[in-house]
């Protein structure tokens, strides 16, 4: 390996101050600026793979399209299984595929937000890659990050990901209806949630027997 | 992962500097990675080189610095370094928004940092 050895004499430092994050930060910001201006609450729902996050999108456009304009962004590696099934609830959807990126971010939102027709709508669902780590970096401009954890994934899931919950502003602790037979406890993940951050709303939830689904629709109607 | 999509941002942004003019052989990068920041710097470091091979920057290292989590509370007035949670799992100590001192909800005021600081270059 070449290892450049320099002269003491020819150094030179030049002093810096670039953030590396900044060009997703500045499209996210434009973002959402754009959004406020229409009067859209643009929600980034992240979760891992089978935490629930397109049925509890789903379910939650059943429960408000007929109130409000809802439309859904569907970050997906490779297929668009998710988005056809929330297509078929007759709101617009924008099918985002990354293939091999690990996140979404602001830059594709961006682009996505220039597919539909921004003047009927009050609310717009993200739901980001199912992965846990990356997107925490890469804010896309929307007013708040629900981030959907289940009861399948085992008791650990927030000591495992702290940075993913630090920035959350709701917790959705998803398919409470398995904890029993999980042996995992609601309560313990929700006490975790609150030693890393106090003030984050946490809401259990089932998709399947609809527990919880109207504070979830009313905590994101008050973002 | 997206080290990688760093390290390619900091490969584009030193290339431009290195190109000058004049052109300019780069020495040292010299990387601030704030705690709350979710960046692995080993991985980083090693995509850098790995990146850099074939390049005008080849030879050149990527030097992280540090920088500790600061957070504020608004509730008590507490201002220093965050409370941390060291035994949520074995090895890492996590940094949390929990005020150390009167448990309330507290807000990050540094420790994000993802910032290239200083260049260090040759001009031949």
């Amino acid at each position: 390996m070449i290892q450049i050895e320099a002269n003491p004499e020819e150094i030179y430092d030049i002093e810096l101050e670039h953030s590396l994050l900044e060009a997703n930060q500045k499209l996210a910001k434009e973002n959402r600026g754009l959004l406020d201006r229409h009067g859209i609450t643009a929600i980034d729902f992240m979760g891992a793979i089978g935490s629930g996050k397109t049925t509890l999108i789903t379910r939650l456009v059943e429960k408000l399209k007929d109130r409000m304009g809802v439309a859904v962004f569907n970050g997906d590696a490779t297929t668009s299984n998710d988005a056809d099934t929330i297509a078929g609830y007759g709101v617009p959807v924008v099918q985002i595929a990354t293939i091999n990126g690990c996140h979404l971010d602001a830059n594709v939102v961006g682009k996505a937000c220039s597919k539909i027709d921004l003047k009927k709508l009050r609310l717009i669902f993200i739901e980001n890659i199912g992965n846990l780590i990356c997107p925490a970096e890469f804010p896309l401009g929307s007013k708040a990050r629900v981030v959907v954890i289940s009861v399948t994934e085992g008791p650990y899931m927030v000591r495992k990901h702290p940075h993913m919950f630090l920035g959350a502003q709701l917790v959705v602790i998803n398919k409470i209806e398995l904890a029993e037979i999980m042996g995992v406890s609601v309560e313990e993940l929700a006490r975790d949630v609150h030693r890393l951050k106090p003030d984050l709303k946490v809401i259990p939830t089932s998709c399947k027997t609809g527990a919880g689904l109207d504070d979830v629709a009313e905590a994101i109607l008050a973002v | 992962m997206h080290e990688l999509s760093i390290a390619s941002s900091i490969v584009e942004s030193v290339l431009t500097f290195a190109e000058g003019p004049p052109p300019r052989k780069i020495v040292k990068v010299l990387l601030q990675i704030g705690e709350l920041t979710c960046v692995e710097p080993e991985q980083l470091a090693f995509c850098y080189t790995a990146i850099t091979r074939e390049t005008a920057l080849e030879g050149s290292t990527l030097e992280i610095e540090p920088v500790k989590a600061e957070v504020v509370c608004r509730h008590c007035g507490y201002e220093g370094r965050p409370r941390y949670w060291d035994d949520a799992l074995a090895d890492t100590c996590i940094a949390t928004l929990q005020c150390p001192r009167c448990d309330k909800a507290t807000e990050a005021v540094g420790g994000h940092e993802c910032t290239i600081r200083t260049i260090r270059y040759v001009e031949p």
